[in-house]
Formats: structure tokens, sequence, C-alpha cells
């Protein structure tokens, strides 16, 4: 699936083009930021233990909430600690995020996400609160 | 599943029930029969079929991809379109009902999601794919199979959901589907699942094509097209597919809880099983605001465009332009409890989502302005696409405005769920979206299909459309402000709503004409329409004007570097300097033979659509939880991700010299 990437890369460090011109120099060294570089390919061990890992604390969050082990601030307490693990787990593995050469260009839009994210989730609690400011 | 009496008569009664064996019902499934032995016949004359197959079904060119988006985005406005006019007739004559309450009931749901999820998001689709890649001087998307995948998605759930009534039963508890009125025990039948697992597919698709557009822009810009000298129209792709991003899983979440309590016997939103419909409500409009914006940013875009080509200028306040789009991107998450105000959070959270929400009105507000000053010392141009534009502003002005007053909770307990509140949202919808598609279509239709539609009859159309949509909704606000609520089948006389409402039905028609003529313009201008000779028929600003129309599959011979914003308008300028010739004139471009090398394109694969029809009939197993077919279509979903998996033939090379031959013949081609 990569091959348009491809293209683009090779033509963006060959300075390929009808008119290439001196400020490609700038440009290069800027999408040079972007280019990835990817962990060796071997079996994907990782991948596998990470798909495992989070069916066993998807499970593990379920199980809890079905047989009521606990009193609900602590189950509320032990299912976030759950699902930051998690979110940490899916980022790792699945989301490239430590196959990136700078972090600076992943601050932005993993702070967006981690916003909206606890926007969507606190903000829910909150909302659904209101069960008890009425009655 | 119950035992069965007898097999026949046990599928013929679950197939079709008595309520899709209705006249009007019947009627459909006539004309949808004639049609198809029409289609059958015509292909099988002319030997199509294959064409079809090898030229658009398995297609990965993103050109094809968004000729198809359009084609199913203008047939699914017609059955949204047809669904409207029958509800407006009911609304006509109160006193004769042409519809029962429950099929009014089934109308109003299909109307509100096909045009949502089946109209507005393909026709977006539709655009991107056909120019995002040209703008940004790409030769596809960044994942061209997945891109594929998205559209046979969103094709089968589309299908999924329109089979409905004629097998099984429509949907009918609205386009948001509360719980308790999607709960099994109220809701009975198979409606409600096909409304469920058809968002279900269509919904993975549209996440997955969010996700390829981010990527695309991100990462496959031409040299030279930094961030900022992005055309806006791309600005919105990119802000777009965040919120898609985003936006999507809540609704995914949503729907897949309220199928588990239909089907698995679970209680996440019952109202007897301790579950919690109001958290329904909250997930839903968690997704459902930010595709308000979903659907009207791509139309901010399109109008970005048109203004500054029909103005013969650069696009007033780019930076502000950048600045407030991405703003409204990151606001559109924060107002989503202006949906249900009247559920009583009690004033903290209220007030704090009411000033949430009026807070996009400022920069909705500056980019009103934009357009204006973007006309502005403008040689204007009244082409189709600009007189849509222009009518956006004022329409979108008063929609606006209404939408603050809805922000006003005080004044929303007042108006919530009223014909206020639904001539402001198809304000919104009409007035920003559709006019925002339809200005989109014609400028770029010549690019997608190398000729022009033609433009006294698209102007006709448009002013029956502009007008018919203005007789249609005005009247609805004054209903909404007597009191007149959303949903009702039929009225008594006496309360003073018929003359308004048949003034209402007077406009819907007008509208419906619109169609009509829009259509016929279309097929017109297949036969008789202007060939686009030069690839830049409107003396445009970005880079898709500088390749021929139909645009090669390749997309561009050489990538292009880009100097500035606006760059093709930027190389036609230096051109007229060069040359002294007239202000109008504009070079064609030349590529070196040397400059051309050889190119991968992807190539074509059937996976695609395989996976898309193997969801379909997982979707369809559910819908009737018949397991047994829901898990042949599952082996199937799950035999051809597999089979992808493995196929690594994904390249289709080809030869400098097919390049500089095809260039040759475009006449483009420096000896």
């Amino acid at each position: 699936m990569a091959t348009v990437v491809e293209q683009q890369q090779e033509a963006v460090t060959a300075g390929r083009g009808p008119t290439a011109g001196s400020a490609l120099g700038a440009e290069r060294a800027l999408l040079r930021f972007l280019e990835p570089h990817f962990a060796g390919e071997g079996f994907p061990w990782t991948q596998l233990w990470g798909y495992v890992g989070s069916l066993v604390l998807t499970f593990a969050a379920f199980g809890l909430v079905i047989h009521h082990l606990l009193t609900p601030t602590a189950l509320l307490g032990l299912v976030l600690v759950l699902a930051a693990g998690q979110a940490s787990l899916q980022l790792g593995v699945f989301m490239h995020l430590r196959e990136s050469r700078g972090p600076a260009w992943q601050v932005l839009p993993l702070g967006l996400s981690f916003a909206i994210g606890v926007g969507m989730i606190v903000a829910s609690l909150w909302i659904m609160a209101f069960k008890w400011g009425v009655s | 599943m119950t035992p069965m009496p007898h097999f026949a008569v046990y599928l013929i009664h679950t197939l079709f029930p008595p309520d899709v064996r209705r006249p009007t019902e019947i009627g459909a499934d006539v004309m949808m029969g004639v049609v198809a032995i029409w289609i059958f016949v015509h292909m099988t004359r002319h030997h199509r079929w294959g064409w079809l197959w090898h030229e658009w079904f398995t297609t990965v060119d993103h050109k094809k991809i968004g000729v198809m988006y359009l084609v199913a985005a203008l047939i699914m406005l017609f059955r949204g379109g047809i669904d409207a006019l029958m509800m407006r007739t009911n609304l006509a004559l109160p006193l004769h009902p042409v519809i029962s309450a429950e099929e009014y009931n089934e109308v109003f749901t299909t109307h509100g999601v096909i045009m949502i999820f089946f109209m507005a998001m393909p026709f977006i689709f539709a655009l991107f794919n056909a120019v995002i890649p040209l703008m940004i001087g790409a030769r596809d998307v960044a994942f061209p199979r997945l891109n594929a995948v998205s559209f046979w998605l969103f094709a089968f759930g589309a299908a999924l959901f329109n089979v409905a009534f004629v097998v099984g039963g429509s949907p009918n508890a609205g386009w948001t589907a509360y719980p308790p009125l999607t709960e099994l025990a109220y809701n009975p039948g198979p409606g409600l699942n096909y409304y469920l697992m058809a968002l279900i597919i269509s919904g993975i698709g549209t996440t997955i094509t969010g996700l390829n557009f981010l990527v695309t822009v991100l990462r496959l810009r031409a040299p030279g097209m930094t961030l900022m000298r992005m055309p806006m129209f791309v600005w919105s792709a990119l802000n777009t597919s965040a919120l898609i991003l985003f936006a999507f899983p809540p609704l995914t979440v949503a729907l897949l809880m309220t199928l588990l309590d239909r089907t698995a016997g679970t209680h996440f939103f019952t109202m007897g099983g301790g579950g919690m419909p109001m958290m329904y409500v909250n997930l839903f409009w968690l997704f459902g605001h930010p595709e308000v914006y979903i659907v009207v940013l791509p139309a901010f875009g399109v109008f970005s465009e048109v203004f500054a080509t029909f103005s013969r200028k650069r696009l007033f306040g780019y930076d502000s332009m950048v600045l407030s789009m991405t703003a409204i991107m990151v606001l559109a998450y924060g107002t989503w409890v202006h949906h249900f105000f009247t559920m009583g959070a009690g004033p903290a959270v209220n007030a704090f989502f009411g000033v949430s929400t009026m807070l996009i009105a400022i920069p909705t507000g500056v980019k009103i302005f934009n357009w204006i000053f973007t006309m502005w010392g403008g040689r204007v141009r009244f082409t189709v696409a600009m007189l849509y534009a222009m009518a956006f502003i004022p329409t979108f002005i008063l929609g606006g405005a209404t939408g603050i007053l809805l922000a006003t909770v005080p004044a929303d307990y007042q108006l919530h769920n009223s014909y206020f509140l639904v001539a402001h949202f198809h304000t919104m919808l009409i007035g920003g979206t559709v006019f925002g598609l339809l200005a989109g279509m014609y400028y770029w239709w010549p690019k997608m299909f190398g000729y022009s539609l033609r433009e006294s009859q698209g102007k006709l159309a448009f002013w029956l459309f502009a007008s018919g949509f203005w007789v249609t909704f005005g009247p609805q606000y004054l209903l909404g402000f007597s009191g007149m609520t959303r949903r009702m089948d039929t009225y008594p006389l006496g309360l003073g709503w018929h003359s308004l409402n048949v003034v209402s039905t007077v406009g819907a028609f007008i509208m419906g004409a619109a169609f009509l003529i829009l259509v016929y313009n279309v097929l017109w201008s297949m036969r008789h329409g202007v060939r686009d000779q030069t690839g830049d028929p409107w003396n445009g600003r970005t880079l898709e004007w500088s390749l021929p129309s139909p645009v090669p599959e390749y997309n561009f011979a050489c990538l292009p570097t880009v100097g500035e914003r606006d760059a093709w308008w930027g190389v036609k300028e230096a051109f007229r300097r060069e040359t002294g010739a007239d202000e109008d004139a504009a070079p064609t471009p030349q590529v070196r033979a040397e400059d051309i090398r050889g190119l991968h394109l992807p190539r074509n694969t059937a996976y695609p659509f395989f996976l898309g029809a193997s969801f379909f009939v997982f979707g369809f197993g559910v819908v009737f939880t018949w397991w047994i077919i829901a898990a042949i279509g599952f082996a199937g979903i799950a035999c051809t991700l597999v089979y992808a998996w493995f196929d690594h033939d994904e390249h289709l090379p080809m030869p400098a010299d097919e390049v500089r031959h095809h260039e040759a013949t475009l006449g483009r081609l420096l000896a």
C-alpha cells in the first residue's frame, strides 16, 4: 500500500518535477521530519502479544462489572486504570508511537485526542450524574 | 428464533409482513423491478458487464471511486426526496392523509437516515475523491485499496438499508433512534436491526475514509506544498477527516450496544432492566454534533474555492479561514449536549453547553465575512456554482441566527422538537451542505467527466431549488412558533396550521421539480455538453486545473513543485507576465520527456467488493437473527481479509514510455 507514499517520497528526496527550485532544500528538510522509520520486520510477536493483552484487559473489565466484585467507586477506579492501560497498549503497540523520529509532530494530535477523549468521558459522567442532582 | 410452523409460510411472513405490502411499497417494488430489468437488458445487449466489473467494480482509482460515490449520492438524493414529498403531501391534506401514521414514521426515519448518511456523506466523499489528490499534487490517496473498501462498505451498507422497505419492514424510530422506542419489546421486527446494521457497516467505511484522507493530506502533498499553501478545500478535508476519526466511534459503539440490547438480551439502554436510555442520547450526539460539521466543513471548502475562482481574486483572509475552520473542528466536540437540554441536566451543564454552542458562531462569522470580502472588488462571474455559493450566504446567516436562538436554553425549552427546529436544521443542511455540494458538483464536473454541465439549465434548476427552499422552510419557522411539533403525521384543522403547511408543500414540490431539471441537465450534457479542451474551463487557481480533463490515470506525469498558494494561478500569472499575453490566457503545461519516469499504479482488485458483499450477507443474517446466514457472511469477511493479507501483488508498473506516449497524445510533451 505504500507505493504512492514511496513515489512521493522519492520525488521529494530526488527533487524531481518540472520546476525543481531552490526552495526545495528547505522543503526537503521539513518533510524528512515526517519520514517514518519502521521497526525491523520479523515475526510480529509484539503485535500478537499486544492483541492478546488487549483482549485480556477488555475481558477483565467486563468480568469485574458482570460479577459485582467491588464497590462502585473501587470498580469505577479500577476500570479507568484498565482503560488507561488499554489506551497505552494500543498507542504503543499498534499506533506506531515508538517509530517516529521526532516527538514534536505527535504532540499536537495526541494532545487533541487526549483532550477530546477526556472531554467525552468526563463530560458524559458529569452530564449523566444529573440523576442525583434532580432527585 | 421461533419454531417454524411451515418453512415457506414462515419465510413469507418474516420477509414480507403486511407493512411491506402497502400500495406505496408495491408501487416502488414494481418501479424498481422495471428499472432493474431495463438495466439488465441494456447491459447485456451492449456487453457491458465486463466493462462494469473491470473498469468500475474492481477499481482502486480515486477518480473512479469518486464518480461511483457521486452516482450513489444522486440516487439516494432521489429516494430521500421522494420520502420528503410523501411527508409533505400528507401534511398538506390533514383530512385525507395519503399514508398511515405507521408508514409516516417509517418515511421520516428513512428520509433522515438516507439524507445524512447515504446522500450527504457519499456526496462529500465523491468530491474528496475526485479532487483532493489532484489539489495536493499526488498520484492517488495514501491507501488506494482501503479507499475501495470504504466505498464498498458504504455501498453495501446503503443497499442493506434500502432493502428494508421491500423485505422485512422499514425502521421507524427516527434517524436518531432513541430508546425506549428501539427496545425489542416496543419495536419488534427487523426494521430497527436494518438501521443498526446498515449504519454500523457504512460507518466502518466512513471511519476508514477519514483515516485515509487524513494520511493523504498529511503525507502526500507535492514538494513545496506546506500546510499553509494548501487550498481551503484540502484544509476542509483535513478537518473533516479529523472529525470523522473521533466522531464515528461513539456512534458505532452506541449502535452496537443497542443491537446487543435487541439481540443478545443486554440492558445498556433498557428502561426496565436498569439501563440508561439517556446514555444512548449522549453517545449519539457525541457523534451527532460533530457530524453536523462533518457535512458542512466540506461545503465551506467548496465555497472558498468557488468564491475565489469566480471573483478572480485570491481568497480573502486565508490565515483566518484556516484558523476559524480549525477552531470549528475543535469546538464541534464541545457542544453536543445542546441536543438534549430538555433532559434537565441542571443549569450548570446547560449553561456551559449553551455558551459553547454560541461560541461557534464567531469563527463561522469570520468565514462569512471573508467570503464576502473575497467577492469585494473582484470580477464576479455568475456561474451556477457561484450562484449556489452566493445563495448560501443569506441562507446560512438566517440558519445560524436561528441556531443561536435554539442555543439559548430557556428558548430551547419552547422550541425543542418543534417545526422551528426542523426549519433550522434544514436551513443549515440544505442552505449549507446541499448548496455547497451542488456548487462543488457543477464546479468540478468538467474535471471529473471532461465536459461541462450546461449553464442555462443549471441556472433554471438553481433558481427553482433556491426559491423552492425558501417557500418550503420559511413557513416552517412560523409553524414552529405556533406550536406544531416535529414528526406529526397529521393535525386537526382550526389550529391555523393548514395554509402554512400547504405553502410549505408547494415549496417542496418546486424543489422536486428542480431536482428533475438537474437530472435532465446531467443527461443532456452527457450528450451535448461542451468538451473541456484545456482542462481549465473556469480559469481556476489550484493544481487540479493544470491537468487535462478527464485526468489521466496517473494524474501527474511529473509531480509538481509548489512555490506559492494558488499554485496554478501563480504559473499562469508568470506566463502572462513573460509573454505579455491576454490576462485570461493560460499555458498548456508541458513536461520534458526526460523528466518522466516509470511509475507504479495501484492494481485493481476485487476483494473490496467481496468484503462489502460479505458484510451485506452478515448484516442480513443479523437483521433477521438468522445466525447461520450471519455465520456464512462472517466466514466470507474472514476469508476476504485473509486473502487480502497475503495478496502482495498490489502494484501495476507503468513504463515511462507509456506515460510519455499518453502525454504526447494530450499535447503536453516537450519534444
